[in-house]
């Protein structure tokens, strides 16, 4: 047997450290007991390192539509499709699947290429946990512990299960202790929780902006109008503010998911509010953080939809291009270059290149907890090349670094945030019967389809009820995206008018829209009205 | 706990105030055995989903249900095991675990039963990979000290959140 391979588990940025052993026949886990924060604990995703390293479905030879070809062809035919555009026309994009290091190659890249179209690929909610507000304390594993209030907002554990532990020792620590959980789903985070609100889908927000607001009456925040749009009434939110008043250790612990969170920046700025008011430290959960490019993402997809964009470049995310649901903008362009850990499911116009995955790679990166180290536990798959072997073939190429966090005053932020609320609390009510709003679910073990299908949909009791459905009937969900087919569960965790489906599989994303707001240009995939009806299976 | 003079080495136990049910545990099962899990869960409510390990009864009645003595007892490490190769799936072990803890489904036409990762030194790799510290491997003293079968159920915080 060969020796154990360390190293920071990429799958949330909890900073796991993992172990993998090779048997001479499979990869198999290892769990390091002796080394912090997990000491040997591994969630799913954790658990399925083992398994992307020698998945069979990994890639091994760069694919031209669909048809395997060699590196040398793929390269010459890059160089003619670069040849033949402006560089206007070209578009650069990288995702979370591209390391610190490569991401300031691929910012060289760009530059070398004279394009200014170097965009963010990484459309997660959680990458809004970047902006930080200033006079915002970052929690410590110590703060965890040491927290007898603590506000967990959506699902924390299933974003980072390991994180849960000290969560919940809390907890237990002393009679005093009290947690709540604000989430648009009952997930069995909330059964722990000593105070749940489960307000209307995507209004989080509002509710943490209301709670900063009780307990800063400077903010002028409308509660009751607030109250009245989330659907949590004024004495929970009460109850809350006085749970988190200052002067008692605590903590605020965020996550965001896709399909669940309307709007990602104040989903993240009002929970860090609400931290500076309630002077508590803030912790934001999430799978990765990927720094700005020189233009939105709202702008490359106004380009690729009118046609202006010749040449994509895509580098980093599990899949290619990272977001079916984007393929009608990207089908647009001429020449397309992607690289990719797996074969992809169906032939895509243009090339895939093999790269190697998170896991065979080396460098640095930032955890919740602080600065982490990236080793290879395992070669390379063979046939796969690196971003930098790739990106060098176009020349010299220089590593540009990005600004990975940005700061943001309170002052800076407040009167925008007024906007926005009145915006949201004079918008037109949505709760009509005639369709429901569908949230999306990122369980841990859903992870890539590796343990779990997601082939399930969460809906009310009075919902089944309502469309005579039972629990195993299977039901057609149609939103302006897509169209899906799913097997219904019964309970209760959603509310009525509501129903959810997991996230993780890249079939069901497609159900969400990604959204571009004109005004900001930021990029949401937020919760989504869909018509659901009964089928036979 | 242990009875009938079988020496109990250890043995997993699932402390329900900490299990969040994320299924790390089927997971690791999963990762070890290549899509296969030998660890089963179940709902407890809408909001709690607890594991269901193999208990490797003192007496266990899947061993005594195999027509083909596939399912032993190892006495000395308390440990009941499959020697898989002579399984026919006749399926006798899974209706006769009271515990409702072997898969129904039979893989490569085999029942699935779990030998507490015996090829590992670190015992299981359900209990080691757990993130909460719900699934515990204990000996007899830390059983006592966890007081495993003992505590009232009322005083368990699991019934004040279920």
């Amino acid at each position: 047997m060969s020796e154990i391979k360390r190293t920071t588990c990429v799958m949330c940025r909890n900073g796991c450290q993992l172990g993998v052993v090779f048997d001479g026949y499979q990869y198999r886990m290892e769990y390091l007991m002796d080394v912090a924060p997990n000491n040997g604990r591994t969630c799913p995703r954790g658990n399925s390192a083992s398994i992307v390293i020698d998945h069979p479905k990994r890639l091994s030879y760069p694919l031209l539509n669909g048809k395997e070809t060699t590196w040398d062809e793929a390269f010459g035919l890059i160089k003619k499709w670069h040849q033949d555009v402006k560089p206007e026309e070209i578009a650069v994009v990288y995702s979370r699947g591209a390391g610190a290091a490569e991401i300031g190659l691929i910012r060289g890249f760009a530059a070398a290429l004279g394009t200014e179209n170097l965009v963010c690929g990484y459309l997660e909610p959680d990458n809004a946990f970047r902006f930080r507000l200033s006079g915002v304390k970052s929690a410590t594993l110590d703060d965890v512990s040491a927290s007898r209030a603590t506000l967990l907002v959506g699902d924390v554990f299933n974003t980072s299960p390991v994180a849960a532990k000290r969560i919940i020792e809390a907890r237990y620590a002393d009679k005093q202790s009290r947690m709540v959980v604000i989430d648009s789903i009952k997930t069995r985070e909330a059964g722990f929780a000593h105070i749940f609100i489960q307000p209307k889908p995507g209004t989080e927000f509002l509710v943490l902006a209301a709670i900063a607001g009780l307990i800063d009456a400077k903010l002028k925040m409308d509660i009751d109008g607030i109250a009245n749009r989330t659907g949590v009434p004024r004495r929970q939110m009460e109850e809350v503010a006085q749970v988190l008043k200052p002067g008692v250790p605590g903590l605020i612990a965020c996550a965001a998911s896709t399909g669940r969170v309307s709007e990602p920046y104040w989903h993240s700025i009002c929970a860090q509010i609400l931290a500076f008011k309630a002077e508590k430290p803030f912790v934001g959960f999430g799978e990765a953080l990927v720094p700005d490019g020189k233009i939105g993402f709202g702008k490359l997809k106004e380009a690729l939809g009118a046609g202006r964009i010749k040449l994509l470049f895509w580098f980093g995310g599990l899949h290619p291009y990272s977001y079916p649901e984007l393929f009608p903008e990207i089908n647009k362009v001429e020449f397309r270059v992607a690289t990719s850990i797996f074969r992809p499911e169906n032939p895509l116009p243009g090339l895939v290149l093999p790269v190697p995955s998170e896991f065979e790679k080396t460098g640095k990166g930032e955890s919740v907890w602080g600065e982490v180290k990236f080793e290879p536990l395992a070669n390379p798959v063979s046939g796969t090349r690196s971003l930098a072997e790739i990106v060098r073939q176009f020349g010299t190429v220089q590593d540009i670094p990005g600004d990975l966090f940005q700061t943001v005053k309170l002052e800076e932020v407040t009167a925008q945030l007024t906007e926005t609320l009145n915006r949201q609390l004079n918008a037109s009510p949505s709760d009509s019967g005639d369709f429901f709003w569908l949230l999306g679910r990122k369980e841990a073990i859903g992870v890539g389809g590796f343990f779990e299908p997601e082939e399930e949909i969460l809906l009310h009791p009075a919902d089944a009820q309502r469309m005579a459905v039972t629990e195993g009937d299977f039901v057609k969900v149609k939103s302006k995206t897509a169209e899906r087919l799913f097997r219904v569960k019964v309970v209760s965790v959603v509310a009525e008018g509501t129903a959810s489906v997991g996230v993780n599989v890249h079939q069901n994303r497609t159900l969400f829209a990604v959204e571009v707001d004109p005004g900001s240009g930021e990029v949401k995939i937020p919760p989504t009205k869909v018509e659901i009806w009964r089928v036979s299976a | 706990m242990a009875s009938v003079g079988v020496k109990v080495k250890k043995r997993l136990v699932v402390r329900l105030d900490y299990c969040i049910g994320c299924r790390a545990c089927e997971a690791a099962c999963r990762s070890r055995f290549k899509g296969e899990s030998r660890i089963r869960y179940a709902p407890v409510g809408e909001t709690v989903l607890v594991p269901l390990p193999c208990r490797h009864c003192t007496e266990p009645l899947c061993a005594a249900a195999c027509p083909f003595e596939v399912i032993k007892k190892d006495e000395e490490r308390g440990i009941v095991y499959q020697a898989s190769v002579h399984c026919v799936g006749c399926k006798s072990c899974i209706l006769a675990c009271p515990f409702g803890v072997l898969d129904k489904e039979l893989l490569r036409r085999i029942a699935q039963k779990c030998n507490l990762c015996g090829d590992r030194e670190g015992g299981p790799r359900c209990a080691a990979s757990c993130p909460t510290g719900a699934l515990q491997f204990v000996d007899e003293d830390e059983m006592k000290e966890l007081m495993v079968g003992k505590r009232v159920l009322s005083r368990l915080p699991f019934w004040r959140r279920a």
